[in-house]
């Protein structure tokens, strides 16, 4: 993947898309587990929720930077 | 919390010392940490990044730092959204307006006036999305105005350096000790039901006259409006489910009504004292002393889920004994409006405090075992009412300052005057929902002289002698942001910590690149105390709002509210007739200077209208069921309407004469063999003879008659 995109004669980071589009996945995955009742069986649901976003984000970001 | 420490403390002294330190200072301790670990974070963020004002960062990062973590949220939240309305909006008026002052300052001011008033109809931090609307404007337009070209850059790094600074403040504040804002609310719901056991099990309040001892408001009555924007704002802690928010809610709707129910009670009560019928007295004290029984529980005790289901069984027990006792007492004492009322006031109680208690348990339930007994319904909404009147003269203000603010940048020509105009458009946005702004204002100028000698401190001293890299520089700025966050959970100090950080950030030299600028850091400073100052100003002249006047405009504003509840749709619920007069009388009781006496009265204006419209809606409701149409009863809506609108003597005597006549032919009237139908006229009467006695025995009425602003 380009390091830069251009959308509607902007330039920018690629990271800048891929962090709004993981943005809305975490809120909504977060809407789901604490509806299913996750955060009740994890120790510190803070730290939980910031590494599955840190997963989330850095995923694609991989394919960026290899 | 505060009561097993309490208890199990006795023996070993220093324990409870741990507690009551690990309760009350510790929090403290660690949102100080967590402040600073927040600001380094966004502040080397900011610099790694290369952003042009990394103080910006920072300085969110202390705007939106809140000890709960959802108020974090809640906040950064709407900052987000602010911020970028305000850029979009500088792009748009730099691009079109930047060659013509005219049309510029007219927009610029019309934003600014929108901003203002828009801040001031919405409560909670939507509030803050509004001042950041207007204040990004400020300093993204102004500063480009030479050069408009640049307004696109400026904007972008502006909107980026907020971003990291909401980042790191989200982040630590979840990751790092967090504090959920639902644990409060619990407590606080805890301590307020208490409280209401307390008050309805004390019976001599209950009974006694009124006077400025026993006055009929008492504890018992705010905490409504707070408690609601804790509710909401706790929404955005996430982990927190639906189930639970309908709870709050339901709670809060059950406690506003309660409360109504229980003025009510009690100020007929007090008009039957003053009749001194003795005899009915002690009889409406037998039918109340087994709810006040089972309401009493010793003090300083939790109650178990255990111990609510037991109280509940009996409140179910008393309200059959107790409605059979009331049809009998009503077929005997038919005439005596005032007994009856009584009577039924005191079923309604007992219903809805059936209804509280077991929300309430089963509000413990889902705490406990995540599964609540109580099912619910539709959503109960709390509606808001702000006055147009308050609105439009905070739009007024807001313009004015900008425009005169303008004034004098273009009359003197010095460059720094933007600065002055920024200054004094976040005086106006940020202080007009306080109680009396101008003592903010002061409070604000304070903050900003200490914050300058502190900053001056920092650019010409310590920065440049010992800062030679990031670390350096967040070891020497570390005691100050401890110290900002300190004084940010002071309840006394909010408005002078505002003023620190606001100065503070705008002063000291955190660019990328350090420069002595002893001249800019001195006329920019000047620049913005001059702009407090403007703000100031405008508090003095645009506020013309004095005690009486707000009285007026409450009396008004509620007799319009039964005027409605006349004619208007039959769709309106009880509780957005209750949250809406609440909201309102508490707004005014901020904004319109009235002292603890007026307010007070306004309160049981308040009450009284919300009774009187309760009962309104209820005999409308139960009117379009019956099958013979009964003339009287719609022309005694109109009489009330009628005198609701416009309040006079004679009109009081028409109709009381009027519900007087209905209230008799309902009671002689043949009774229906069809039961539905006899139900509805009964309850019809007992309706009609509420507001009887509401209105004919009222001292404390929307109606202007008292003065009590001297």
């Amino acid at each position: 993947m380009p390091l830069d995109l251009t959308l509607f004669g902007i330039q920018m980071p690629t990271l800048l898309p891929i962090f709004v589009v993981c943005s809305v996945m975490q809120i909504l995955l977060d809407r789901v587990m604490s509806d299913a009742g996750i955060y009740q069986h994890v120790w510190h649901p803070g730290l939980f929720r910031t590494a599955v976003f840190v997963c989330l984000f850095t995923l694609p970001c991989l394919f960026i930077y290899r | 919390m505060a009561v097993n420490s309490l208890g199990m403390g006795g023996a070993i002294p220093w324990k409870r010392t741990f507690h009551e330190w690990l309760s009350l200072d510790a929090p403290v301790l660690i949102y100080m940490v967590k402040v600073v670990i927040a600001a380094l974070m966004a502040l080397w963020m900011a610099m790694t990044l290369n952003m042009p004002d990394p103080r910006t960062a920072i300085f969110t990062v202390f705007i939106v730092m809140q000890p709960q973590s959802g108020l974090v949220f809640a906040k950064s939240y709407y900052r987000v959204l602010g911020t970028l309305a305000g850029v979009i909006v500088s792009l748009v008026i730099v691009g079109m307006f930047s060659q013509d002052p005219v049309w510029f300052i007219t927009f610029f001011a019309l934003w600014i006036g929108f901003a203002t008033a828009a801040g001031f109809k919405y409560r909670n931090f939507q509030f803050y999305g509004f001042v950041l609307a207007g204040y990004t404007l400020c300093i993204v337009a102004l500063p480009v105005i030479e050069t408009p070209l640049d307004v696109f850059d400026i904007a972008v790094s502006r909107f980026s350096e907020v971003i990291v600074g909401i980042l790191c403040a989200t982040v630590v504040s979840d990751v790092l000790f967090p504090r959920r804002l639902l644990d409060a609310l619990i407590t606080s719901e805890q301590e307020r039901f208490h409280n209401v056991l307390a008050t309805l099990s004390d019976l001599d309040s209950l009974f006694t006259p009124l006077d400025d001892t026993n006055p009929t408001v008492g504890r018992f009555s705010n905490g409504v409006v707070g408690l609601n924007a804790a509710q909401i704002n706790s929404s955005f802690e996430r982990g927190t489910n639906h189930k639970e928010q309908q709870h709050y809610q339901y709670l809060n709707h059950e406690y506003m009504n309660l409360s109504t129910t229980y003025h009510s009670l009690k100020s007929i009560l007090s008009v039957i004292n003053e009749h001194d019928k003795k005899e009915v007295i002690e009889t409406l004290k037998q039918l109340y002393a087994p709810i006040a029984t089972i309401l009493t529980i010793p003090a300083h005790t939790l109650l178990t889920p255990e111990d609510l289901s037991m109280i509940l069984s009996k409140l179910l027990e008393v309200k059959h004994s107790l409605s059979l006792r009331y049809e009998q007492e009503w077929e005997t004492v038919e005439d005596d409006r005032e007994f009856i009322a009584a009577t039924y006031l005191m079923n309604r109680l007992l219903d809805e405090v059936h209804n509280h208690c077991a929300t309430y348990l089963s509000l413990l339930k889902h705490r406990l075992s995540g599964r609540g007994s109580r099912t619910f319904g539709q959503m109960v909404r709390f509606s808001t009412h702000t006055d147009n009147v308050l609105v439009a003269l905070a739009a007024l203000r807001g313009s004015g300052v900008l425009l005169l603010t303008m004034l004098f940048w273009m009359g003197s020509g010095w460059p720094y005057a933007t600065l002055t105009i920024t200054m004094a458009v976040v005086i106006g946005l940020l202080l007009g929902t306080l109680p009396s702004p101008l003592d903010g204002v002061k409070n604000f100028f304070k903050g900003a002289i200490i914050a300058l000698c502190v900053a001056a401190l920092y650019d010409f001293y310590l920065i440049p002698a010992y800062a030679s890299d990031m670390v350096t520089l967040g070891l020497l700025l570390a005691p100050t942001l401890a110290f900002i966050g300190w004084m940010t959970t002071r309840p006394a100090l909010p408005i002078f910590s505002f003023g620190f950080v606001f100065m503070f950030m705008s002063q000291c030299a955190l660019d990328p690149f350090y420069k002595i600028e002893p001249t800019k850091f001195l006329e920019s400073s000047l620049a913005a105390l001059i702009g407090i100052a403007f703000g100031g100003l405008a508090y003095i002249l645009v506020n013309f709002w004095s005690c009486s006047l707000t009285q007026q405009r409450v009396a008004k504003i509620l007799r319009r509210q039964i005027v409605t509840v006349c004619e208007g749709t039959l769709k309106v619920e009880r509780s957005a007739l209750e949250s809406t007069g609440r909201d309102l009388v508490q707004q005014f009781s901020t904004q319109g200077r009235l002292n603890m006496r007026s307010s007070r009265l306004v309160f049981e204006w308040l009450l009284s209208t919300l009774e009187i419209g309760r009962a309104i809606l209820a005999i409308r409701r139960s009117t379009q069921g019956l099958s013979i149409p009964h003339p009287t009863i719609t022309m005694v809506l109109d009489s009330l309407k009628h005198y609701f609108h416009t309040p006079t003597a004679v009109d009081k005597e028409a109709v009381l004469l009027l519900l007087h006549q209905s209230f008799e032919e309902l009671r002689t009237f043949p009774r229906p063999s069809e039961k539905g139908e006899a139900k509805r006229l009964k309850l019809i009467g007992v309706e009609l003879a509420l507001i009887h006695t509401v209105i004919f025995n009222s001292t404390t009425f929307p109606l202007l008659l008292e003065d009590s602003c001297r």
